[in-house]
């Protein structure tokens, strides 16, 4: 059945169509979803629906029983809905100024009112997708076994996701208003990279926390929260759990609530819609504040000039910053791991201090060497290539050399040697992360940071190796420092092993480099 | 350098991508004329700069700049041109000053010349009241604009532009094509490429129309009269192009 040509149904048609798109094809405009992944997705649902049943089959007609539950599914639900605000915080920033077709759309005789409720909708789709395809495979299968109460979950997942929609979009609207376009653009960026974060360190700490109090931590404090009046189980606090769980009236109230709250921004908003993206054209171009005097500092040696220019390039890129930093927060759960099994912080400290500056230095050698953004003014200039080589590489490896330095000045004075052998593994895992990128890197979009483990997944590979090399390396030595006997032959021979492979991954790097 | 030496030339100049892009063109560019390269698009002329400039080696034939083999000794060769692509060579990241203080030191300009150069140059094309904006913020003609002061921070004796009037509003038109005259006129040499055959008409001493990578006329504009029925340059170009 077609859809009329400009009605709802045909913008909700073309909407999916162009996240189809999105999610298809890569920012250099090549298809990136194969039929091959494709068939992956599938058999992933597919697998998620076994899962489903192994768990399901074993419950009664009702389900999950326990009243308890609800409080779970609550902070659960809560949970979510804070990775869906940044979901939906990225979407509408995407909505409002990436996709570029709402000039079209506007100037056509469209009433704002459609385009901003498919608009919408197309934010609540980009919230709900993962939650759907994780969860979904339990209501399917809930229902095939007769559990209805499951079907809870799609209705809990759709009005969390409807909400977080609302008020993503609202705060994206109201951000344009306050700040301008260009700072509510990168605000949001940033927003959506931290709240990742932090829920991320969040769901680690709460796990490693867990595995510190015993098994028994979690559900002490259900039992605690069951027996407070306020927040029992019957509390309508809880009522969103129960919803998720099933129960009829939450359920109702909640699909009327997501209801309500979709119908209320797209009747009061619209018209603030068109205008933030009235504000998104006319503050395209934000103008400085004058400064005075033109202040100017030519350099005499063209290496300060690329260095210098080099900072300023990601100084002035918050959205990357917090890209780069977000991928060092990744690494944190893996430290703490390190620290915490270790009775003795040397050789914790090494691997981790490796770890952390190998993975930085791939990051900004990513950024500095592959994703030059004018590599045709450096060609066509008569400026030596080995020069500017050369600088950029000192781009690369200096924030991390000086990041690192402090800590290591504090071992120094407390353990001179074990402080040496972690200058030694540093530098190496920083010089070897920053050749392996120089020599493997292909060029790419600053904006595509985060895909750049997918598209050149050699170069990848090697980061990792070199990264756990060193990070082992780290381990070994500041550890041997304090071995004796039989112990520390065997630990210097792994050692040696190790850096033998953290050399030979290098050796290969160069050997596959690519050739200008 | 002989005075005689031209500004460029090109010897039997091949490239291929599959196809022949760029197919034996031999060019020479006389030092102080404004040359325009005209062409149907996938012609042949962005193909030619880019070897010209260094961007891409040719498959065959030999480039000099002011006497320099470009192969030879690539560097001296670039020191003495600038090149001006259709999409600017800019970082959004860094305001008008800051990218005039890296493209002197890629050319090696001491901070004593290039100090009044870029003020003389962002006064000239308007920019010094927007120095301490981010150029990512610009329009397409203060971009070019900025790039075109980029490229004439060192002071080049061959400048190169790839289209550099598109997108332009009336005013940043005429200031470029302002620039270029003054720059021919202190005994530079300008070579660009154009689809505004009237800019071409009014500007150009000679002009050289390539299609499907060969130059398959060249001279001034009266020569190419004679050479077809005349008319208008739109006329002229129209004629050789469907000729060919």
């Amino acid at each position: 059945m077609s859809a009329p040509p400009g009605s709802s149904r045909w913008l909700l048609r073309h909407e999916l169509r162009m996240a189809w798109y999105g999610a298809a094809v890569n920012a250099g405009g090549k298809r990136r979803m194969s039929w091959v992944s494709i068939a992956v997705w599938v058999l992933a649902w597919t697998l998620l629906h076994v899962g489903a049943f192994a768990v399901l089959h074993k419950l009664g007609p009702d389900g999950v029983v326990d009243p308890r539950m609800a409080i779970l599914a609550t902070l659960a639900l809560v949970a979510i809905g804070t990775f869906m605000l940044s979901s939906s915080l990225k979407a509408s920033v995407l909505a409002l100024f990436e996709r570029g077709d709402l000039d079209l759309l506007l100037s056509s005789p469209l009433p704002s009112r459609s385009i901003f409720t498919v608009r919408l909708l197309g934010v609540v789709l980009a919230c709900a997708a993962l939650y759907l395809f994780l969860l979904g495979p339990l209501v399917h299968v809930g229902v095939a076994l007769g559990q209805f109460r499951w079907i809870g979950v799609y209705v809990a997942v759709a009005t969390t996701s409807t909400l977080m929609a609302c008020l993503g979009m609202l705060l994206t609207l109201a951000l344009v208003r306050l700040l301008g376009a260009r700072r509510t653009r990168v605000l949001a960026q940033v927003l959506s990279a931290v709240a990742g974060a932090l829920l991320f360190l969040l769901s680690q700490s709460f796990s490693l926390v867990s595995e510190t109090a015993g098994g028994g931590a979690a559900q002490r404090t259900l039992q605690r929260l069951a027996e407070s009046p306020w927040l029992s189980p019957g509390s309508p606090l809880w009522l969103p759990g129960r919803a998720a769980l099933g129960d009829p009236l939450p359920m109702l109230g909640m699909a009327v609530l997501g209801f309500a709250a979709f119908m209320l921004t797209v009747g009061r908003t619209h018209r603030f819609f068109v205008h933030g993206l009235q504000e998104a054209a006319s503050t395209a171009r934000a103008i400085a504040k004058p400064q005075g005097a033109l202040q100017m500092r030519f350099r005499r040696s063209l290496f300060d000039a690329v260095v210098v220019k080099e900072w300023r390039l990601i100084a002035r890129d918050p959205h990357l910053i917090s890209q780069v930093l977000l991928q060092l927060v990744y690494l944190v759960p893996l430290l703490f791991l390190i620290l915490r099994k270790n009775d003795s912080p040397g050789p914790a400290i090494g691997a981790g201090l490796a770890l952390l500056c190998s993975s930085l230095t791939s990051s900004l050698a990513w950024i500095i060497v592959s994703a030059e953004d004018a590599p045709d003014l450096l060609q066509s200039s008569p400026a030596a290539a080995r020069t500017i080589g050369l600088a950029k590489l000192a781009a690369v490896v200096m924030p991390p050399l000086m990041l690192v330095a402090l800590p290591l000045l504090w071992l120094m004075a407390r353990a001179p040697l074990a402080a040496v052998l972690i200058g030694f593994v540093v530098v190496g895992a920083i010089l070897s992360a920053a050749l392996i990128v120089k020599w493997l890197g292909r060029p790419g979009l600053r904006s595509d940071f985060k895909m750049r483990g997918k598209e050149n997944f050699l170069c990848s590979v090697f980061e990792i190796v070199n990264t756990f090399c060193w990070g082992g390396l780290g381990w070994l030595l500041v550890s041997l420092a304090a071995e004796q006997g039989v112990a520390a032959g065997s630990t210097a021979l792994f050692a040696a092993g190790v850096l033998a492979a953290a050399l030979l991954a290098l050796l290969l790097a160069w050997l596959l480099r690519r050739r200008a | 350098m002989n005075s005689d030496t031209p500004a460029l030339q090109l010897r039997s100049l091949r490239k291929a991508f599959g196809r022949p892009a760029v197919d034996g063109i031999d060019l020479t560019v006389r030092r102080g004329e404004l040359y325009a390269l005209l062409g149907p698009n996938g012609a042949g002329k962005t193909t030619t700069l880019r070897m010209v400039t260094g961007l891409l080696a040719p498959d065959a034939g030999q480039i000099e700049v002011l006497g320099i083999d470009l192969a030879a000794n690539p560097a001296a060769a670039k020191q003495k041109m600038a090149y001006l692509p259709d999409d600017p060579m800019l970082y959004g990241k860094l305001k008008p000053t800051e990218y005039l203080e890296f493209v002197a030191g890629l050319w090696g300009i001491t901070p004593e010349d290039a100090e009044p150069r870029a003020r003389r140059l962002l006064d000239w094309l308007d920019l010094s009241k927007h120095a301490h904006e981010l150029t990512e913020g610009f329009s397409r003609g203060m971009k070019q604009k900025l790039a075109l002061a980029g490229a004439l921070i060192h002071e080049p004796q061959l400048l190169i532009l790839d289209e550099p009037l598109t997108g332009l509003d009336a005013a940043a038109a005429r200031q470029v094509k302002d620039l270029l005259v003054s720059h021919v006129n202190q005994g530079g040499t300008v070579i660009l490429t154009t689809h505004i055959l009237e800019v071409a008409e009014r500007l150009a001493q000679r002009i050289g129309i390539i299609r499907q990578g060969r130059l398959i006329a060249e001279g001034t504009l009266a020569e190419l009269r004679e050479r077809t029925l005349g008319g208008s340059l739109e006329d002229v170009f129209l004629q050789l192009t469907e000729q060919a």
